[in-house]
This record gives structure tokens, sequence and C-alpha cells, in this order.
């Protein structure tokens, strides 16, 4: 069972994703900041990594590049998730490392298809 | 007297005493031609001499004419046929006029009826005088008019509401200056005639102003500003012009009050900016409200969507129907929010737009996935026409597959059970290219007056299907902007009840960028101190044009060669900071100069950018890899290789080839595990001089970035010698494009950019990154290789 850190600081916004994600066979961390997030990455070395972009105390652009500075962290696929649709945005989040890039409200079915992409698994 | 009348008119003077005959004869002839009326009278005062004008002037009866009546008998006569006017003492008249006889004398009188005669009287030597009588009257007249004309001109002079004044072209000196004037400035006229210009007003400076738009050229008009009487400034439009003033060359010049435009416009410009404030305002908080919305948007559909899914495996089928509207409806409002974003920002021109090549296809078939649900929902068959050949544009491709979107869905909710299809064809005419989108249903159709109605915002020919996921009735609004915004247009027909056309036309090649054709060389523009520059190197004109305008606007100094060549002589000439390396181009391919590049000492520090479509691994096999391998490497795939060119081979040896000492001694250990022996190489060179020295190895293993000869430049050079045909060779390399590639890159300042993958606009912040770091470290050691971070 792949292991996803989802960090996401608006708590209603996790909880939907993390038990959207457990339905469907993920187990799920969980981090509401960016530092905790780098933290948890670090220490629990999840399979994916789905990083708000705007986060308290580090955001998400900053721990995506310390994610991705770590030798033991780098090789985790990082999923930038951010409100704003925009190209701008998209662009600066894979510029900050990220791997994939989606916008929220998250449409489940077009996120799990960029997980599974980027965890290799069969659709 | 009839009789003596007609006797002086005919042959003889009546007064011819002496007999003077011939004489008598001239003078009468010279008296009838006079331009005047002539009298003589003797010494006591009678009428002895006249002639046919004197009869005309005055108008006397013929009895007069009889050398007998005298002057007091005329005036009196005169009087009475109130010649004199009306109630005038006749004998005081007389008595006037006799005491004046003894002298010369000239007077003006105006007969009743109208005529002016000027009368002049003299004495004649022994007694008597003549008196000549001239009509003035058109003299007079002509006077009277000129003065009357003189009253208006100076009339007008002084009531305009013009200022008006001349000056002498030679001196400077006022010459006139007209009431309007004085008003405006609040000065006499007559204290300023004669006096300079500069004069004028109590600031030299001010009236020098003034003298150089007057010496100037006559325009036809300009603005100035004067100072007014209390001070406060008269905005007025000048005029001036030549002027030949009592035959002195001077200038004449007006000046028309505008304040009040004047202050009207500036009212209307504050008010335009005020306006314009305001509605950037509105649209920073229509952006940030958005934002605002969205959260509690994304907890609803988020929400409504989990309870869906429960509910769906609680076989709770009422309740699932419930959750959907919640959850479409949620993502109504979500349309909505979108499209009021995007349409304040297209308001507040903070839309931006990013071109680059689009392929058809690829976004047809993008489109295709969105639209195809849409489609299914009210039973419509969605045909797509769209050639394989077609080949891409530039664009900005999220505007594009945003309007296409827009159109098809718009397409499948007003079509029923019925067909909407997209064709994509491609026209050229001369050099301009063009691609057209049609989008065709069998829908519901559109009257005239809905056409017209069709891009106004908030509006839709049917309102009762907003109800449907994303009609918000901004759709076509924001199409049409954004087709404006791609340099295309937008069209539509339509017949109610059979359907609707909606097409749209783009440029092939959307404006905006620099000339199409950058020029291959240039090694010309000033760099400026501290700016970065960046050498591109691509065959492809479109790469250079992108990157012009993305790091162009960023402050880099671009440099720009077509080919290896030309690249590596600019770099020799000139080191750039940063190159960046198409890998397919003619002449030499960016391979080779990379490796030419990492042989010279002056080069071999410039951090290099590949941008390329072509895969390592690809790339590694042409060159006559034998195998390949990723990075990080996997211990038990690289033990099986070592295997799979050592077979049964005991103590062979294999040439690790790597700069990163970790990386070497990882496989070292590995390939002393499966009982070989490893010998080291740090670069491709190295390799080289080892191979020289030393029996043929069983395997190289060998990394394909590495400094002073990088692997590609190894494997070149071993290809080309026969002794090593043979020689089985492991590429190892950091796999496509991930994060082990960048954080290989970001320690080594070299990065490879898919340019099929990578938007090429995120090269702007990578190249800071490097071009911060190359900056920071400096110079060469900035190429030192650390280690590939990959490994491990």
């Amino acid at each position: 069972m792949a292991t996803i850190l989802l960090v996401e600081d608006n708590e209603m916004n996790r909880d939907m994703l993390s038990r959207r994600l457990t339905r469907n066979g993920y187990e799920v961390l969980l981090a509401v900041d960016g530092q905790q997030g780098v933290d948890l990455a670090t220490s629990r070395r999840p399979d994916l990594i789905l990083m708000d972009m705007s986060l308290p105390v580090l955001d998400g652009w900053e721990a995506t590049r310390r994610v991705k500075a770590a030798p033991e962290t780098a090789a985790i696929p990082v999923i930038a998730l951010t409100a704003h649709a925009m190209e701008q945005d998209r662009e600066a989040a894979m510029a900050a490392g990220c791997d994939e890039f989606d916008t929220k409200p998250v449409e489940l079915p077009r996120l799990l298809g960029k997980i599974r992409a980027l965890l290799g698994e069969e659709g | 007297m009839d009789g003596e009348a007609a006797q002086q008119d005919g042959d003889a003077c009546p007064y011819d005493p002496g007999g003077l005959g011939r004489e008598a004869t001239l003078l009468r002839a010279t008296l009838e031609n006079m331009a005047q009326g002539v009298a003589m009278y003797d010494a006591s005062y009678r009428l002895v001499t006249w002639n046919q004008l004197f009869r005309e002037y005055l108008d006397m009866p013929d009895e007069f004419f009889d050398n007998a009546h005298t002057f007091q008998d005329y005036i009196r006569y005169l009087g009475a046929r109130g010649e004199f006017g009306d109630q005038v003492d006749i004998e005081a008249v007389l008595a006037r006029r006799l005491a004046q006889l003894d002298h010369s004398h000239r007077f003006e009188r105006t007969r009743p009826d109208g005529t002016i005669l000027e009368v002049r009287r003299d004495p004649v030597p022994g007694g008597g005088f003549i008196a000549i009588y001239t009509d003035i009257t058109e003299r007079k007249l002509a006077e009277m008019k000129l003065r009357e004309d003189e009253e208006q001109l100076r009339a007008v002079d002084a009531a305009a509401p013009v200022g008006l004044v001349i000056i002498d072209r030679a001196s400077h000196l006022i010459r006139h200056l007209n009431g309007g004037m004085s008003r405006l400035i609040g000065r006499e006229a007559a204290t300023l005639a004669g006096r300079p210009v500069e004069a004028m007003f109590a600031d030299p400076d001010k009236g020098r102003e003034l003298w150089d738009i007057l010496a100037g050229p006559p325009v036809e008009r300009r603005e100035f500003i004067l100072p007014g009487p209390d001070g406060a400034p008269i905005w007025t439009m000048v005029a001036h012009g030549d002027l030949d003033f009592r035959g002195e060359p001077a200038i004449i010049a007006t000046f028309v009050d505008i304040t009040d435009r004047v202050q009207m416009e500036q009212q209307l410009r504050e008010a335009k900016e005020a306006a314009e404030s305001a509605s950037q305002v509105k649209s920073a908080f229509l952006a940030n409200m958005s934002h605002e919305l969205r959260t509690p948007l994304n907890a609803i559909i988020g929400y409504s969507e989990i309870l869906s899914e429960d509910a769906a495996d609680n076989g709770d089928t009422a309740m699932v129907a419930d959750l959907d509207k919640i959850q479409a409806a949620g993502k109504h409002l979500l349309g909505l929010i979108n499209d009021i974003l995007d349409l304040s920002k297209i308001e507040a021109g903070r839309m931006d737009v990013y071109l680059e090549q689009v392929f058809l296809n690829r976004t047809v078939d993008e489109v295709r996935t969105i639209v195809g649900p849409m489609m299914e929902k009210n039973g419509n068959r969605f045909v797509i026409d769209c050639p394989l050949d077609l080949g891409s544009l530039r664009t900005d491709v999220t505007k594009l597959k945003q309007s296409l979107i827009n159109l098809l869905s718009n397409a499948a909710k007003f079509t029923k059970g019925g067909q909407v299809s997209l064709s994509v064809t491609r026209r050229q005419e001369g050099e301009v290219g063009t691609v057209r989108f049609e989008v065709r249903d069998t829908g519901i159709g559109m009257t005239e007056e809905q056409i017209g109605r069709l891009f106004q915002a908030f509006t839709q020919a049917d309102s009762s299907t907003t109800r449907n996921f994303g009609g918000t009735g901004l759709g076509l609004t924001i199409t049409k902007h954004f087709v404006a915004m791609l340099g295309g247009t937008i069209t539509v027909s339509s017949v109610p009840g059979e359907g609707s056309v909606f097409a749209i036309e783009l440029p092939a090649e959307a404006a905006e960028a620099p000339p199409a054709e950058a020029p291959v060389i240039d090694g010309g523009a000033p760099v400026e101190a501290g700016a970065i520059t960046v050498l591109v190197v691509d065959d492809d004109p479109a790469v250079h044009e992108v990157l012009a305008a993305t790091l162009g606007k960023e402050g880099y100094v671009l440099r720009h060669a077509r080919d290896g060549i030309d690249a590596l002589d600019i770099m020799r000439r000139d080191p750039p900071d940063i190159v960046t390396l198409d890998v397919m181009m003619p002449k030499i391919d960016g391979w080779s100069v990379l490796g030419i590049m990492k042989s010279e000492p002056e080069l071999a520090h410039i951090p290099v950018i590949m941008l390329t479509i072509v895969d390592d691994r690809n790339l590694g096999y042409a060159l006559g890899a034998s195998e390949y391998m990723t990075k990080p490497i996997d211990r038990q795939r690289l033990l099986g290789l070592i295997h799979k060119f050592t077979p049964g081979e005991e103590g062979g040896q294999v040439l690790v080839v790597d700069d990163d000492p970790d990386v070497r001694a990882m496989v070292r250990a590995a390939i002393e595990d499966g009982g070989l022996h490893a010998a080291e190489a740090g670069n491709g060179r190295e390799a080289l001089v080892w191979l020289g020295a030393h029996p043929l190895p069983s395997l190289v293993l060998l990394d394909l970035m590495m400094p002073v000869m990088d692997g590609f430049a190894f494997l070149s050079e071993v290809r080309a010698n026969s002794a090593y045909a043979d020689l089985p060779i492991v590429v190892l390399t950091a796999k496509e494009l991930t994060e082990s590639e960048r954080s290989y890159l970001a320690q080594n300042t070299l990065l490879i950019l898919n340019k099929s993958a990578q938007p090429i606009g995120t090269l702007g912040a990578a190249l800071s990154a490097i071009a911060g770091r190359s900056r920071g470290v400096g110079g060469k050691s900035a190429a030192g290789k650390a280690a590939p971070g990959g490994a491990g």
C-alpha cells in the first residue's frame, strides 16, 4: 500500500482529501505546515507528497525545494496543489521542483490519475 | 429775365461793359468748364458773373440772374426757402455773412437735400468778391465712412474676446496690444506699447518663452500659459503669423483663453484615472474574493462528493441524487467564479499571454477528453476532424483550449440527441498561415437578435439553461477576448432550429514576439554591467523568439547563435554567463558543442542548459553504448549487467568512469561483490589514458556528464578507435527529466530540459538559480563537479 503525505493547512481540505485517498486504498500521512511536511518526508519517506502551496511556517514552494534538495527525499514525487488556477502558479511550482501540478478544488479522478502515474501504478 | 438768362447761356457774356470780346468769351468758357460753381459780385455786392454750376448748386429762380440782384437778395431768398435751417434768424445769418466778406473765408454747408457744399469767398481788388462753391458730398461721405470704419475697428479691437499683440520682428517692441490682451494679463495697453515683448510679464523668462514661440515658424496653434491679472495661470491657445505693420516686418499673435477647456480636460482626466484605479481596485477585489470564495466551495463540493460516494456504497440512490445536485450547483458556482475572475483580469488588462508551440492533435485530444462527457450527457454524437499532419501553431495553449471548450460545451448544451463536430484546418496565404477551428452543431440555433447579444457578458440566448454546468453566460465573452488576445477572430452563423457554426481563426504565429528571423549572430548589443548574458544556441528561430521574450523581460542579455560553430566562436570571443544548447542542430550537434566546451579551460566552467527532445538513452545508444542504466543506481540491476557482459569471467576488470567518488566507491563495492576487479577514472580523458595503458577491461561503466571530457565525447573517441570496437560500455545517467536529475543539475549548474515536456517559461527561474550560483562560486569552480546527488 503506497503512502501519501498530504501537506495542507486547511482542516476541511485535509480531512476531505485524506478520507478520499484512504478510501482509494492509500495510507495517508498528514502535515499542517511546510516544516512539518519536510520533517515527515524525511522521517517517514512517503511514496508521494501532495503539497499545498500557501502554507504557514514554510510555504509549499520552499518546502518542495528542501525536499528536493535533500538526497534522501529528492526522489519522492511531489504534486503541487494550489487554488490559483494560473499558468504562472503551475510554472512556479514546477520551478520549485514539483513533479506535477493540480488545482483545487480537487477533481479526485484527475488527481488519482496523476498520483498513479507518478507511482507507476496501473490505471 | 428768362431772356437774360438765355442770353447768358447763349453766345454773349452779360458782363462785357468794356467790350473785351474775345477775352470775355475765354473767361466764360473757363467758368463753364470749372468743376465748381462760381459767382462774382461787384463792389455793391450785385451778382455780375456766374456759371451754370452755381445756378444748379443753389437752384435759384431765373429772375435773380439779371445783374441787378444782390448778395443780400440771395441770402434772404435762400434763408426764406429754408436753406439754412427751419427756424433761423435770416437777418442774423446775413449780418454774419456780410461781416466776413472783407476777407477770404471758407465754410461747409449742408443743404436740405443732403448735398454738402464747400463755400469759399475771396474779396477781389477794387471791391466785390468771388464765391466758389464745391460739391464735397462724396468726399465728405467717404471721410465719414472711413471714420466710422475706424471707430468700428477700434471697438472690435477693444472688445474682442481674443488677445491680440503686434510685435516688431526686428526690435521685439510691442507695436500694438488690444483690449482683450490687456484684460488677459491685467496690464493697460498704453503702458506696454513701444516696450519690448519681455516686459509683458512680471517674469522676464515668461516673456522670453513667448518670444521663442512667436519667433518660431508660424504654427496653427500652440498652448501657452499666461500669468493672469491675479497671478493665476491662464491657458491660452496661441496662433501667430507675419504681418507688414506700417511698413515694418512684424508678428501678429492672438491668444484665446482655453482655461475652461483645459480645466475640464483635467477634470475628465482625473475622473478617468479615478475610474481606472477604481476598476483596478475592483479587479483586485474580485481576484481576492474569488480566492476566498473558492475555499468554502472546495469544502462544499468535496464533502458532497464524499457523501455521494458513501451513499452510493450504501445503496441510497435518492440521497446520491440530492448530493449530486449540491455538487453540480457547487461546480456551477465555481465555474461562475472562475469566469468572473477571468473577465475581471481581462478588463484590468492583467491577463497575460504565454506563447508556445502548440501541437494541434495533442490539444484537440485534451479538449476531447474534457468535453466528451458533456456530449454524452445530452446524447450528442461528437465528431472530430483534425488531420494528423496539421502540425503546430504558436499561441497560448490555455486560452486556446478554454476557448474551444467554451464553444464545444455550448454546442453540447444547446444540442440534444444531435451532432456536434469540431474541424480543424490550416490555410496558408503566402507568408501568413492561419488555423481555423470550426464548431458545428445541430442544436436549437439562434435568431439574428440572439446572435447580436451573444458576446455580451451575462447574456444567454436561453436563460433557463444557466443551471447546466458552466453555463455562466460569460463563456463567449471570455472566448471573444481570448481570441482577440491571440490575434484571431471569432465568427458565428446560425439558423434557428437547425444549428449554429462558431469558427475561430488564429494566426499560426501569434504576434507579440520579436521579428521572426532573429539575427543569426548578435554580438552587438552593449552589455549592461552586471547583466547576465545568455547565449542561445538553437537552429529553431522560435526558440530564439521565446527565449528573447521570456528572458529579455527578466533583464537577461541574450546572444544568439544558430549552430554550434557560431556558438563556439561567440563563446571564445566573449564567454557568456550561461549557454542554452539545443541538441539537434546542423553542422555540429549540441553534445559535440558541449564536449568541446568542456575540453577548453576558458569555456569549461560555463553552465550549460541542454534543450533537447531527444532522450539521453537513444543518444547514448546511437553513440555506441552497449547498455543504458539510470540513476539512482539499482544495485541488483548493476550486478546483472556486469554479469551479462562478463560471462563466466573471474577476476575480470571493470572500468568505472564517473566524476563522483561516492558513485565510484558504491559501484566498486558492487563489482567486487561480484568477484571482479574495479578500476576508476574521474572523467573521459582519464579513462582514455587508462585504456591506453592497460589491457582491455571486461566492461566500462560510463557516466555521461563529467568535466574535462564527458561521456559522450569519450564514446565518440572510443568508437572511432577500432582497437576498442568490441569494448562493452554501459552508460550510467540520470533517468529522463526527474527530481534526481534536477538535484544532479542543481549541483553541477548543468540542466537538461526536455523541450517537449517542460514549459519553456520555467527556464527563467532555472536560469536565475544557476546564474546566482555561478556568480556566487565564481569562475571555473562553478563547473567543478560535485557529487551527483541522484546516486545513492
